[in-house]
């Protein structure tokens, strides 16, 4: 079989009620932003088409609930994942303690083939509340946690301001792309020798 | 077969995915060597699979999601393909040549969404074509899943304000008139799924119709993240259509999920602004919805967004936020007959920590919402639902925690009547709670008005409630709750001698009338309270002003007399004594004869009467010398009696060694050093020569009973009152009489068959010889003395 030239990636946001999930994604996509808090329902997502090394790729960006009574049918959206983005916010330490608990959720639930190795990045956002002051999780906090969860790469971001949100997604895409995981191969077991597919299967291009 | 249901399950999702994935390999290839008619047979073939009945919402998910990813694929070939040439409306056409219904119309989506994406036609057009031809999938699972794909791919070509689908002919209210219809057509689908099946398959289809919801409550989440919906389109359109369809659809899970979403997604600025259709609409949802929730979560959301921004304050007292609260409960109480106890009183619960935060000064709100509260229990009685009773502590608590300060709660006048609806054990424990609060905030209650309205509050631990029977209030709990209040009472207090004293009158009043168990805690600390504001005094003649004072100590004292009067009554006959002795000193710094000469009276007629046990009586002697001893108001004639009575109470106790102890103590009676008319050498030797007789006796008495000692020991300590006198140079008090004392301790056989004895003895001795050591006067008179 040719491996075929990957140009979806997917992404999954997680974290928990309120952090800025949906901003942040609004922020990249639309170039918008509201103050207003909307709950999200679901999984919902939108798309970005990104260029990265001459190539086109299409970034379908989930965003999730964060309310755990607005996700009512589970997460089998997370299957084929590509990269999992976990946001919380710096002025919240209640959502920079959950950060363990969605990322171990994701793993179990996504069942990614290589758990150890698979791309997560983190997104410290609402940097720009009250200039910073009301912040209750440092930098440094969040930098050891990335580091004792295997480097993950971390941004400092404001989706009101726009701030770094451009940043986080190049990286977010990069990684993706090099995630690695594969769609699932798949080889039909049965073979019908009179189909028109079995002979172009036999005259295959690899 | 139900109990193999989940395995059942398991084995046709995996027969689904595998016939699924064999259909989306042929159709991969198909897309890769680019056969569109391929690719669009394989596709349907594999949506075929999503036609099945078999799978719980849970499971058909992770088929729609696998189908979803293949879908996406195609999308890009189906792009792709109209940029090689294919016409697009051609292609809209061709897949609808797909056999089956289900097939067809995702296929028909996904055509559609290249459609509006190449804008070849009118967004509006292909989406109201999409969302009308989904009609003929009227299978509440399969239409759900298939409506919610519809949502999914056209929800980034709404034609939104500022969206690139947006044109002249394309407006934000065709993206909601689109959503709408979606959304009506999916809720009526959801609600539809109650009603089909057997009766008793009820719980379970219950439980799928929960799994789905958020696939209806999507579309409310499509609309506020549209740009267009702004307050007015949200008014004007949105939320009438939406609560319309809630009301009307008359499913009671269908109502308390939706109407959460709405709060939910949208944000509270158009709450704010709609709150009377929103609120309108609780009454008429069906009777067993959960409104309490769903009224709290609007309240609570509302609180946060007044917290975070307080630019907005205005608004809510523009729309009269508060009031529209308090009247929608207040006809959703109304409304739903048999809305449990527990549920209203949440209700309030709510709304009055709603109005404490974003109407932190307004007071009469709070208090308005106790009585609403009342009014709602009021005929019901005391409330036996013991979640009920947690929650009313709760709204009781409330303002306590908000304030930090209970003098603002005593302000609601409202507040001890919903009080009056806990049973006697949560009164206590809602005392218990406002006493906790004074104590962390160390708030000083300062007006009698104040007190009296607190001790309203606190009733529960000042009376003596009507228990019922069998229903004893724990010991330990009981002097729990005693002793707060005792520390409480020190909370009471003005600078102002006057205000002070309505304030502990007030207490008295309260206390005496609250039954004699918890005096024995109460007095003490009230004693004290009122001693200390007859120190505070200005003393007599001192009153530059000349003002008739009205609070005088003569007054407290007798306020003080009537409270301890109280305590006899109340078992305590110790503790009154004790504090008539107290009293007495007082009296004695006032320079109050004929009240000190009173207090030592009724000190002495309780030792006589009430103080029986030896050992009491020994303690109790001891603190009458000593007070008396300390006196300094008494003319010769009080002063005669009192001593006189003390000595005969001495000589009386049960124990020799008792009565040569306190007789020697009397001692100290007959000579003050610092007071000239009370030093009378006579009868300070006559005590200790007579205490000397009792130790004699006491030896005897010993001395049959073998074993029992310990009388050498009164010797010397007898040795040791008269070196004392001896030392202050009393006549009376010969160097003989010391020598003597020495040989009588000396001969004494016992001595050296008692360490402790013979250590006291000699310690005695070094005394005596440290003090001649010393030298001057003193040392002089201890020359004298020859061992």
């Amino acid at each position: 079989m040719p491996s075929r030239r990957r140009t979806l990636l997917k992404v999954i946001i997680l974290g928990d009620s309120g952090v800025g999930k949906t901003s942040l994604m609004n922020q990249y996509v639309n170039k918008k932003f509201s103050n207003q808090y909307k709950a999200t329902i679901g999984a919902d997502f939108l798309t970005k088409e990104v260029q990265f090394e001459d190539r086109l790729f299409t970034l379908q960006i989930w965003d999730t609930a964060g309310q755990e009574r607005f996700q009512s049918l589970g997460v089998a959206f997370y299957r084929g994942a590509d990269c999992c983005v976990l946001v919380y916010d710096v002025n919240s330490m209640k959502s920079f303690d959950n950060l363990n608990n969605w990322r171990e959720e994701f793993l179990i639930q996504a069942s990614p083939s290589d758990p150890e190795n698979f791309p997560f990045v983190l997104i410290g956002n609402k940097v720009d509340v009250d200039g910073g002051n009301s912040r209750v999780v440092s930098e440094k906090k969040a930098k050891a946690w990335c580091a004792s969860k295997g480097n993950i790469p971390y941004f400092e971001t404001s989706a009101k301001e726009g701030t770094n949100v451009e940043e986080a997604f190049q990286c977010i895409a990069k990684n993706a792309l090099k995630s690695g995981e594969e769609e699932e191969l798949y080889l039909p077991d049965t073979i019908d020798v009179g189909t028109s597919n079995q002979q172009r299967s036999t005259g295959c291009e690899c | 077969m139900i109990a193999d249901g989940a395995e059942d399950e398991e084995k046709w999702l995996a027969a689904g995915a595998a016939a699924f994935k064999q259909n989306a390999y042929y159709m991969q290839r198909a897309i890769d060597s680019n056969n569109l008619k391929d690719a669009l047979k394989y596709s349907a073939q594999m949506l075929s699979e999503l036609r099945t009945s078999k799978l719980s919402p849970h499971k058909y998910y992770d088929l729609y999601m696998r189908a979803f990813d293949e879908l996406r694929k195609l999308e890009i070939f189906f792009m792709e393909e109209t940029r090689r040439g294919c016409s697009v409306i051609e292609l809209y056409e061709l897949v609808q040549h797909a056999g089956n219904i289900l097939p067809r119309l995702y296929l028909l989506c996904t055509a559609g969404s290249v459609y509006i994406k190449t804008k070849e036609a009118p967004a509006k057009e292909i989406l109201k074509d999409l969302v009308e031809m989904c009609r003929g999938i009227q299978h509440p699972l399969r239409g759900l899943f298939l409506r919610s794909y519809l949502a999914q791919i056209s929800r980034d070509k709404l034609p939104d304000i500022g969206s690139e689908y947006e044109g002249d002919a394309d407006t934000v209210n065709d993206a909601v008139e689109f959503v709408l219809l979606n959304f009506t057509e999916m809720n009526k689908l959801w609600v539809r799924m109650q009603h089909q099946g057997p009766a008793r398959e009820k719980e379970r289809r219950e439980k799928e119709r929960s799994e789905l919801r958020d696939l209806v409550g999507k579309n409310l989440h499509v609309l506020s993240q549209l740009e267009g919906v702004d307050l007015d389109m949200y008014r004007d359109t949105v939320l009438p259509r939406v609560l319309e369809q809630i009301v009307n659809c008359r499913d009671e899970i269908a109502q308390y999920y939706l109407m959460d979403c709405i709060i939910q997604v949208f944000p509270d600025e158009y709450h704010l602004q709609t709150l009377d259709v929103l609120l309108g609409a609780c009454p008429q949802l069906q009777p067993s919805v959960d409104i309490m929730t769903v009224l709290s979560r609007l309240m609570e959301r509302l609180s946060s967004y007044a917290a975070l921004n307080a630019e907005v304050l205005p608004y809510f007292l523009q729309v009269e936020a508060f009031s529209k609260l308090n009247n929608a409960i207040g006809k959703v109480i109304e409304a739903q007959e048999d809305m449990p106890i527990l549920s209203a009183v949440t209700l309030y619960s709510s709304l009055l920590k709603f109005t404490l935060h974003v109407h932190p000064d307004r007071l009469d709100y709070a208090d308005q919402v106790l009585g609403s509260c009342i009014k709602q229990l009021s005929g019901k009685g005391k409330i036996d639902d013991i979640r009920a009773t947690k929650e009313l502590v709760t709204l009781l608590s409330a303002p306590l925690e908000k304030y930090n300060d209970v003098v603002t709660a005593l302000k609601l006048t409202n507040y001890p009547l919903v009080m009056e609806f806990l049973d006697n054990e949560t009164k206590r424990i809602m005392a218990t709670v406002i006493i906790r609060s004074i104590m962390k905030n160390k708030t000083i209650i300062t007006t009698a008005e104040k007190v009296e309205a607190l001790l309203e509050l606190i009733k529960g631990l000042i009376n003596d409630l009507d228990e019922p029977q069998g229903l004893e209030v724990d010991e330990d709990d009981f002097e729990e709750e005693q002793n707060s209040v005792a520390r409480l009472i020190h909370m009471l207090y003005n600078d102002d001698s006057e205000e002070m004293f309505k304030i502990i009158s007030v207490l008295k009043n309260h206390f005496l009338t609250g039954g004699p168990k918890r005096l024995k805690f109460t007095v003490p600390p009230l004693v004290v309270s009122a001693l200390k504001l007859i120190r505070r005094l200005p003393v007599e003649g001192d009153n530059p002003f000349g003002k008739e004072a009205s609070v005088s100590a003569t007054k407290i004292f007798q306020f003080l007399n009537q409270i301890i009067e109280a305590l006899p009554n109340a078992p305590s006959p110790d503790l009154a004594f004790r504090l008539y002795l107290q009293c007495a000193e007082a009296a004695n710094k006032c320079d109050e004869e004929p009240i000190a000469y009173e207090f030592f009276t009724q000190a002495y007629i309780l030792y006589e009467e009430e103080i029986s046990d030896s050992k009491a009586q020994v303690t109790a002697l001891q603190l009458i010398i000593g007070t008396l001893q300390r006196m300094r108001v008494f003319g010769v004639e009080n002063r005669d009696t009192l001593t006189h009575k003390a000595t005969g109470y001495s000589a009386k106790l049960l124990k020799k060694p008792d009565q040569c102890r306190a007789v020697y103590a009397c001692s100290h009676l007959f000579w003050l050093e610092d007071h000239d008319t009370i030093q009378d050498g006579e009868r300070v030797l006559l005590c200790l020569k007579r205490a000397l007789k009792i130790a004699n006796s006491a030896q005897q008495m010993s001395g049959t009973a073998r074993g029992s000692t310990g009388s050498v020991t009164l010797f010397i300590e007898m040795l040791n009152k008269y070196l004392y006198f001896y030392e202050k140079g009393i006549p009376q008090i010969t160097v003989e009489s010391v020598e003597s004392l020495i040989q009588l301790v000396k001969n004494e056989e016992s001595l050296t068959s008692e360490p402790s004895a013979e250590s006291f003895f000699a310690s005695t001795l070094r005394f005596m010889e440290l003090k001649k050591e010393k030298g001057g006067a003193i040392g002089d008179r201890y020359e004298e003395i020859k061992l």
